[in-house]
C-alpha cells in the first residue's frame, strides 16, 4: 500500500514508518534488521525488554534516484536512548559512507541521550559517532541531522546534531543537552519550571532553534516536509573547513554577546527583529516561514 | 416561655462584630483585615463552610483561616465538599478545626490518610457531592460560609464567573438558615457582568489579593493516549453505546473516555452513529469534546464546573453550553449531579480496584481520595419513572424473576479500566485496599466508590463482561476473571466457565464485536495533541501552559 507523505505525521510516525516514507518508495534496504536480533546484552541484567533492532533502524536507500545511507532513532523503545548495539549501528553506517560515498547520510533523530543501563557504552558510542561525522563530512559527504519525534535530540543526541552539516526540525522537535527536568532539579523551579511546557518549548523548540540559526530548516509535522526539507539541505551543506569552524565560532560568540542577558526566548525574538514575539507559538510553518525570512542570523554558511 | 429568636440574634452579634473591619462603604473588607474578620466572626465549635470545590478554591479565605489564633478559633467543624489545599489541612494540625466532613481529596489524598491515622482529624464521613449538599439542608447547616467569586459590587452582589460550581447551593443552606457567608473575589466593581448570588445573601465582601485558584482536572492531553486504551474506547462505542442507543450520558475525568470522545467524529462517524449516541451530556467542558462538538455530534451539555482554558469557547458556543446573559458559562454542581443522577442513562468511569463482585474503589491504603460525584453518576436511581430505550433495554436484561409488567429500567453503570494500571499495578483483586484502610481507621463504613449491585458492564483490553446478563455469584465472578487479562485474578479464570459466558454473549472479545485489535491506532483520533484541539476550536480554546508543546 503507498504511503501517503503528506498525511503521515513525523511526529506520531515509527522510526520504520519514517524511513519507509521519507525515502524513494521501495528503495530502502537495512542493515541488521530485527531478524538478526542484534540485541542489547546489558538490559537482561536490569530485568527490562529489549528491541531486536535496540531502538534504531540503519540502512540503506534512495532519495530523488540519488543514493543515501539513513538512521532512525525510535524514540518509543526506552526514549530512543544510545546504548552499546544502538550507537554501534550508528557508527558503523558513518563509517560505511566514506567507502559507499552516498549523496548524504540522514540522521532521524528522536532520543532522550545516553541509555543510563550502558551509560559507558553509550558515551563511547556518542563520541565516536561525533569523530566519525567529522570524518564523514571531511570526505565531502553532507551528514543531514531531521528532528521533529517526541523525544527530541537531548543529551549526547543534542551534541551529535551540533556537528551535523545541516539540520531539519519541526515545531515538536526540540534539540538541547540538558532536559528540562535536569536543569530544574539542579537550579530550581525559579530558573527553569519543566512543568511550564510552553516555556519548555520556547526555549528548545524547533521554533527558538530556527529563528536563532540552530537549525537549517523549519518543517510542518509531515512525512513529505521533512523529505522537502532533507533533499533542499544536501544542496546547501557548507564546506567542512577551517574557514566554516571559524564563521561557527564567531556566530556562537556574537549570539552570546546579543543575546546573553536575555531571561526568556521572546526577547531573543524580539531583539533578532520579530514584530509580535508572542505570537511566534501559535504561527503554523508558512507564517513562521515569512518570519524567519525577516530576521538576520537564522541563515549562515557557519557549522 | 421559648426563644425563637435565638439563632438570629446569634447572627446578628457575629455581623455587628464583623463590621468593625470593614473598608469604608459597603460591605468590603480588605486582604489584610481577611484574619481580624474571621477571629471576630468565628465561634468556637462552629460548623464552618471553606469553599473549595472540586476546582474553584476560595485559597484567600483558606489562608486567612489558618493564619486565625488557635485560643480564639478553635474546633471548627469543617464541612466542605474539597480538600485540596495544603491550608485545608493545616488548621487540623493548629487545633482550628476537629471534625471535617467532606467528599473530595484528590490532591491531599495521602497527607489526609496520615492525618487520619495519628488521630488529628475526627472524621464524620467521606461523602458524594449530593450527599453532602443534601446534609447542609438537614444536619450539617454551616454556621459560617466561607466561598469565592470573580468579582463583587459593594452591596455584596457577586458573579462566581464559569466556575460556579458548589457556591449557590452553599449560600443557599447558610445564608437562609442564620449563617454568615463571607465570599472572597478577585474584584471589586461597580456593576457585576451577571448576579449569580444576590447581595441581600452576602454578609461581607473580602478583596482578595490575588485571583482564585483554579486546578485543570479535566484536560486530557491526546498526546498521551495510548493504543490499548483507544481500542478499549472502540469496543465501548460500538458494544455498548451503539448497542443500546446512550443519548444522555456522562463521562468520568480518564484517559479512556477522553479517547471515546476523540473517536465519535471518527470510529463513531464510520459507524454511522452521528445523532443516535452521546447527544445530551451532564459533563465538564472537557477540551477532548472539541472535535465532536465541531462535528456536529453534541446538542447540549450541563456543567458541574468550568475548565481553565475553555471559557472563550463556551461563549462561542451558547447552543451547546448554558450560559448566563453576560455570555459566559453557568455551571451548578448540584443541578449537574442531580441531572447525572437522573437523567442520564449511562454512567462511564475509570477506577483503581474492582474485586471479584465488581465492587470498585479509589481508595488505596496510603491514599484516601474521596470520591467526587462518581458514586451519583454510578448508581441506579431507584426513584427514577421515566422510561427511555437504553434504560428499558438494560432493565430487561436484569431482570431475572417477576412481572414483566413490574419490571423497572437500569441504568447502565461501566467501568473502563485497563487490566494492569499506573506502573503496572493490577485493576483486578481478591479484595479491595478500601476494607483495609476502614480497619486501620476504624471506619464503620469501607469508602466504596460503586456497588457491585450499580455495575452493568466492565470494559477491559480483554473484552466486555455484561453483568446484567449474570444469573448468580459464580457466573458474576467467571465473567470478571474473564476481562481481567494476565492479573492474577485473570488467570484464576475457569475457562469452560468463561467460554461459556462468551457463548452467551455475557463476554464479547473485540473479534465478537467485529473489532480488529490492529485497527486501534493513533490516526484514529480526530485530535492527537493540545494544538490539534486548538485548531479544531477555530482557536478559541486557550490551553494552559502545563498542556502546551509549542
Amino acid at each position: 500500500m503507498a504511503i501517503d507523505r503528506d498525511a503521515l505525521s513525523w511526529y506520531e510516525a515509527s522510526a520504520r514508518q519514517r524511513v519507509d516514507a521519507l525515502l524513494d518508495t521501495g528503495s530502502f534496504a537495512e542493515f541488521l534488521g530485527p531478524e538478526e536480533r542484534r540485541m542489547s546484552p546489558h538490559l537482561p541484567l536490569f530485568d527490562l525488554p529489549r528491541a531486536f533492532d535496540d531502538g534504531v533502524v540503519v540502512g540503506r536507500g534512495r532519495l530523488d534516484g540519488r543514493p543515501v545511507l539513513v538512521a532512525a532513532q525510535e524514540g518509543r523503545f526506552m526514549g530512543g536512548a544510545f546504548g552499546e548495539v544502538h550507537g554501534a549501528k550508528l557508527v558503523g553506517l558513518l563509517r560505511a559512507a566514506r567507502e559507499i560515498k552516498p549523496a548524504a547520510v540522514l540522521i532521524l533523530f528522536d532520543t532522550g541521550g545516553v541509555r543510563l543501563q550502558e551509560a559507558n557504552a553509550g558515551e563511547t558510542a556518542i563520541a565516536e559517532t561525533m569523530r566519525a561525522i567529522a570524518e564523514v563530512r571531511a570526505d565531502g559527504v553532507p551528514v543531514i541531522g531531521l528532528i521533529g519525534g517526541r523525544a527530541g535530540a537531548y543529551g549526547g543526541g543534542g551534541l551529535i546534531a551540533g556537528t551535523c552539516s545541516r539540520l531539519a526540525v519541526s515545531e515538536g522537535g526540540r534539540i538541547s543537552v540538558s532536559g528540562p527536568e535536569v536543569i530544574e532539579t539542579n537550579k530550581g523551579a525559579e530558573e527553569f519550571d519543566s512543568r511550564d511546557r510552553a516555556l519548555v518549548w520556547r526555549t528548545m523548540g524547533g521554533k527558538h532553534r530556527r529563528l536563532t540559526g540552530g537549525a537549517d530548516a523549519f518543517c510542518a509535522d509531515s512525512v513529505s516536509a521533512f523529505r522537502e526539507a532533507a533533499r533542499a539541505l544536501i544542496g546547501r551543506a557548507p564546506a567542512f573547513d577551517l574557514a566554516t569552524l571559524e564563521a561557527e565560532h564567531a556566530r556562537l560568540r556574537n549570539r552570546l554577546e546579543e543575546f546573553g542577558d536575555c531571561r526568556d526566548a521572546t526577547e531573543v525574538w524580539a531583539r533578532l527583529g520579530v514584530n509580535d514575539p508572542d505570537a511566534v507559538p501559535a504561527m503554523d510553518a508558512r507564517a513562521f516561514d515569512e518570519t524567519v525570512a525577516g530576521v538576520g542570523g537564522a541563515n549562515h554558511d557557519a557549522r | 416561655m421559648a426563644d425563637w429568636r435565638g439563632d438570629r440574634q446569634a447572627r446578628d452579634a457575629r455581623l455587628d462584630a464583623g463590621r468593625a473591619h470593614l473598608a469604608g462603604r459597603g460591605k468590603v473588607v480588605a486582604a489584610q483585615a481577611a484574619v481580624d474578620l474571621l477571629e471576630a466572626v468565628l465561634r468556637p465549635g462552629d460548623r464552618v463552610c471553606l469553599e473549595g470545590d472540586n476546582q474553584k478554591q476560595a485559597d484567600c479565605l483558606a489562608r486567612a483561616l489558618s493564619a486565625c489564633d488557635p485560643g480564639r478559633v478553635h474546633d471548627l467543624h469543617m464541612v466542605q465538599s474539597g480538600i485540596v489545599l495544603p491550608e485545608h489541612l493545616d488548621v487540623f494540625e493548629t487545633g482550628i478545626a476537629r471534625r471535617l466532613d467532606y467528599s473530595y481529596s484528590g490532591p491531599q489524598g495521602a497527607r489526609i490518610a496520615r492525618m487520619l491515622y495519628g488521630g488529628q482529624i475526627q472524621l464524620g464521613a467521606v461523602h458524594t457531592y449530593l450527599e453532602l449538599f443534601a446534609r447542609y439542608f438537614m444536619d450539617l447547616t454551616p454556621n459560617v460560609a466561607l466561598i469565592a467569586g470573580v468579582c463583587a459590587d459593594r452591596d455584596g452582589n457577586l458573579y462566581t464567573g464559569p466556575n460556579t460550581e458548589d457556591t449557590p447551593t452553599v449560600v443557599e443552606a447558610t445564608h437562609f438558615k442564620n449563617g454568615v457567608v463571607i465570599a472572597q473575589v478577585n474584584e471589586i466593581v461597580d456593576r457585576v457582568p451577571r448576579v449569580d448570588i444576590p447581595g441581600d445573601r452576602i454578609d461581607f465582601v473580602v478583596a482578595a489579593d490575588k485571583p482564585f485558584y483554579v486546578e485543570p482536572l479535566f484536560t486530557r492531553d491526546p498526546g498521551a493516549m495510548t493504543e490499548t486504551q483507544i481500542l478499549i474506547a472502540m469496543m465501548a462505542i460500538k458494544g455498548i453505546y451503539a448497542e443500546y442507543g446512550i443519548r444522555r450520558l456522562n463521562h468520568g475525568i480518564g484517559f479512556g473516555t477522553a479517547a471515546i470522545e476523540l473517536l465519535l467524529p471518527t470510529y463513531g462517524e464510520r459507524l454511522g452513529l452521528k445523532g443516535k449516541i452521546a447527544t445530551h451530556w451532564a459533563l465538564n467542558p472537557h477540551p477532548t469534546l472539541i472535535p465532536a462538538i465541531e462535528s456536529g455530534w453534541v446538542e447540549q451539555i450541563h456543567c458541574f464546573g468550568s475548565e481553565v482554558g475553555m471559557d472563550r469557547y463556551i461563549r462561542a458556543r451558547p447552543d451547546i453550553f448554558f450560559t448566563g446573559s453576560d455570555g459566559s458559562l453557568r455551571s451548578n454542581r448540584a443541578f449537574c449531579q442531580t441531572a447525572g443522577l437522573y437523567a442520564c442513562d449511562m454512567f462511564i468511569g475509570a477506577t483503581l480496584q474492582i474485586d471479584l463482585m465488581g465492587h470498585s474503589s479509589t481508595v488505596t491504603q496510603s491514599r484516601v481520595a474521596g470520591f467526587g460525584g462518581a458514586p451519583n453518576m454510578g448508581s441506579d436511581p431507584h426513584g427514577r419513572r421515566h422510561p427511555s430505550d437504553p434504560w428499558m433495554k438494560a432493565g430487561r436484561e436484569g431482570q431475572v424473576v417477576g412481572d414483566p409488567a413490574l419490571m423497572r429500567g437500569r441504568k447502565l453503570v461501566v467501568q473502563l479500566v485497563e487490566t494492569f494500571g499506573d506502573k503496572l499495578v493490577p485493576t483486578f483483586v481478591e479484595r479491595l485496599d478500601a476494607l483495609e484502610l476502614a480497619r486501620k481507621i476504624g471506619l464503620e463504613l469501607a469508602p466504596v466508590m460503586i456497588y457491585a449491585d450499580d455495575v452493568t458492564h466492565i470494559v477491559t483490553e480483554e473484552g466486555i463482561a455484561n453483568l446484567l446478563l449474570c444469573r448468580d455469584a459464580d457466573e458474576r465472578e467467571q465473567a470478571i476473571r474473564g476481562v481481567a487479562g494476565y492479573t492474577e485474578v485473570g488467570r484464576g479464570r475457569d475457562r469452560a466457565k468463561v467460554e461459556a459466558l462468551r457463548a452467551r454473549g455475557v463476554i464479547r472479545r473485540p473479534e465478537d464485536l467485529g473489532i480488529e485489535p490492529l485497527d486501534a491506532d493513533r490516526s484514529l483520533l480526530a485530535a492527537r495533541s493540545i494544538k490539534d484541539l486548538v485548531h479544531w476550536s477555530g482557536g478559541l480554546y486557550e490551553p494552559p501552559a502545563r498542556f502546551r508543546n509549542w
